[in-house]
């Protein structure tokens, strides 16, 4: 009597629970495409407009193709804005100093909290902390009017120096060198006589790959795009960064939709093949860490 | 070229808690002295002081007659093999073993040379071009002793270099930390909390507990003339049976189940409460006449010899008595008597020292 009946309740119960796990997993790709839809469609459209007339940008309904004008609105942001390239080499410059800088002194700043005991280490640590907590507006008027006062207003300095270094990047960089280089490596090569700088830029250094290189794109894109910064110390067209280029073809007499949907293309170009190459190493390295192995 | 150590008054405190107070040890040119005891004793402290990885809150660290308390680890001239290690993982063999002549300032060529040569002895040629990850915990050990080797330093420190090995490659490196000792007769300082390591290798032995050296000797003097109840315990394999007693009529020791005879010494022993016997020297027969009683517990096998665990009645005393070859006779529940020859016997008073 009992054999029909088993495989019958048991072929039942898995194919229920199969349902279920099948239909959670469609629910997860789902709400996971729509995320993504959501996310790509403003992209989507920058690179279509960058490719349409004004005209045909401000018709109901838009295009939602592209179009054949690339080149004619290429030609129309250099005509508006003939310092664009230069912009765009100088957006570039201060993304890359800011960056290595700040790979620099917080890895420094980290391994130094990891590895060392000094007095009031705990207490400055958590000062260091304390001003993650602050609104970045909170910083601002102070910095504007230091800046002032150095003469680094229009210098691509005034965006590099206040940024060399990061409370964020000193905490990871001391996060992740706590947990990942062995303090008898560090030891080792005091043994070897190298030098305490030595043992930092030969040792150290070198094994913090991972999260050198998520601090490296989070510095980089957070720089690139920085606009509110250089709308305070960049007041010279010349000496525009990206964003402020972007922003300043916004005009109050209309705006040429096309020249800024291209301007905004170019611009964020770069951004995205970083994103292409690197985006497995910066998931890597923001969980790198969070547990110890 | 080998180097005498000297430690004289060392102290060690983190904050209130003093670790390490006034100990003091002559360590001989060439010797290969080992520092053992339980974790947390202090000995693995007392070997990074030396290499100059802690500082030293008291007393004075000399190597050949100078005060090193001031040098760095890099200048005193002792070289450290870490427990894990401590390879560099981004270097090769090579780099890693040539790291300590780079940053003295050796020419590559002359670098390169002292690695091959290094590598040769420790058998490692093959493996220079590769990375750490690439090696097994062994082939690590044996480039972590490589790269302490090729510095030629006046001292080796060892921090238990064979922990994380399994058992085989620990009993084959143990061979090789011998042989290398023996090759190049550098003064060798190993700690270690592994009691067979201590008294394979030691030439002398530093018996370490609670931040002090309990006893300082041979292995065999150790083994048979501990200073104390803690280095009787601690030092042997099975560890030395110690059973309550006390000293009766002049020349024996009374136990709750029975007497032993005590040799004649001279020594006073009328402060005895405790006697101590090494399991071999245990001999197991017919109960009465000179034994003390006991009852087999267990009866464990072990090839080339036999354990018998035994209960000594109206004491709790957990005895063990080790017999050569497969012993058959003894099963549980058995009631034996126990035998010992008189200067097998140690005597131990109330507070553990030795009383002969």
């Amino acid at each position: 009597m009992t054999i029909p009946l088993t495989p019958v309740l048991q072929h039942g119960g898995r194919s229920g629970a199969g349902l279920g796990r099948h239909a959670a997993h469609i629910s997860a790709y789902a709400l996971v495409a729509i995320g993504a839809f959501v996310m790509l469609l403003p992209f989507y459209y920058m690179m279509v407009y960058a490719t349409h007339t004004n005209t045909d940008i401000l018709a109901v309904p838009p295009p939602s193709w592209f179009g054949s004008h690339l080149m004619d609105n290429i030609a129309d942001l250099l005509e508006r804005r003939p310092m664009f390239w230069h912009s765009m080499g100088l957006s570039l410059w201060i993304a890359v100093a800011v960056t290595v800088l700040n790979l620099f002194f917080s890895s420094l700043a980290g391994y130094a909290f990891a590895m060392f005991e000094f007095a009031g280490k705990e207490k400055f640590f958590g000062f260091i902390l304390a001003t993650m907590l602050l609104p970045a507006f909170v910083s601002m008027i102070p910095t504007v009017l230091l800046m002032a006062q150095l003469g680094w207003i229009n210098e691509s300095r005034a965006l590099i120096v206040p940024a060399a270094c990061s409370a964020v990047g000193v905490f990871m960089m001391r996060q992740y060198i706590g947990s990942a280089i062995p303090r008898e490596i560090i030891e080792a090569a005091r043994m070897d006589g190298c030098s305490e700088f030595g043992i930092y830029w030969r040792v150290v250094l070198p094994l913090l790959g991972p999260a050198l290189g998520t601090l490296a794109l989070v510095t980089f894109i957070g720089n690139y795009n920085n606009f509110i910064g250089a709308l305070l110390v960049m007041r010279d067209q010349d000496a525009y960064t990206l964003p402020l280029v972007l922003r300043s073809l916004q005009g109050t007499s209309g705006i040429t939709w096309g020249a800024l949907s291209v301007g905004a293309a170019i611009t964020v170009l770069p951004l995205l093949v970083l994103f292409v190459f690197y985006s497995r190493r910066l998931i890597d390295g923001l969980t790198a860490g969070a547990v110890k192995g | 070229m080998a180097s005498s150590i000297s430690l004289t008054g060392i102290g060690k405190s983190y904050g209130p808690v003093a670790t390490i107070a006034n100990l003091s040890l002559e360590v001989k040119a060439g010797e290969f002295m080992v520092f053992v005891g339980p974790s947390g004793c202090g000995k693995t402290t007392l070997l990074r002081m030396i290499a100059g990885l802690e500082d030293i809150t008291q007393g004075e660290v000399a190597i050949d007659g100078q005060r090193v308390n001031e040098l760095g680890p890099s200048e005193r001239g002792a070289a450290m093999v870490f427990q894990n290690y401590a390879l560099y993982p981004h270097m090769t063999v090579a780099e890693n073993m040539g790291f300590g002549l780079k940053m003295a300032g050796v020419k590559p060529a002359e670098r390169d040379a002292a690695v091959q040569r290094v590598a040769e002895t420790l058998q490692i040629s093959a493996l220079l071009d590769r990375k750490p990850k690439a090696l097994s915990g062994g082939q690590r050990q044996r480039v972590a002793i490589g790269r302490a080797i090729v510095r030629s330093p006046k001292v080796f420190l060892f921090d238990e270099p064979l922990s994380n090995l399994d058992a085989n490659l620990r009993v084959q490196m143990r061979v090789e930390l011998a042989r290398l000792h023996r090759e190049l007769g550098t003064t060798m300082i190993y700690v270690t909390h592994d009691q067979v390591e201590a008294m394979t290798l030691g030439q002398r032995i530093a018996v370490f507990h609670a931040g002090k050296i309990e006893q300082v000797g041979t292995p065999l003097d150790l083994y048979h003339r501990p200073g104390n109840r803690f280095v009787a315990e601690f030092i042997g394999s099975p560890r030395m049976n110690m059973l309550p007693a006390r000293f009766e009529g002049g020349a024996a020791v009374v136990l709750s189940a029975g007497a032993w005879a005590l040799p004649e010494s001279g020594v006073d022993l009328r402060g005895l409460q405790t006697v101590g016997v090494r399991a071999e020297d245990l001999q197991p027969g017919p109960v009465g006449g000179g034994a003390v009683q006991a009852e087999v517990r267990l009866v464990e096998q072990l090839g080339d010899a036999t354990l018998l665990h035994l209960l000594v009645p109206g004491s709790d005393a957990n005895v063990t008595a080790r017999l050569n070859g497969s012993v058959h006779e003894w099963a549980p529940g058995q009631l034996v008597g126990l035998r010992c020859a008189a200067d097998k016997l140690r005597c131990f008073d109330a507070s553990g020292r030795a009383l002969a």
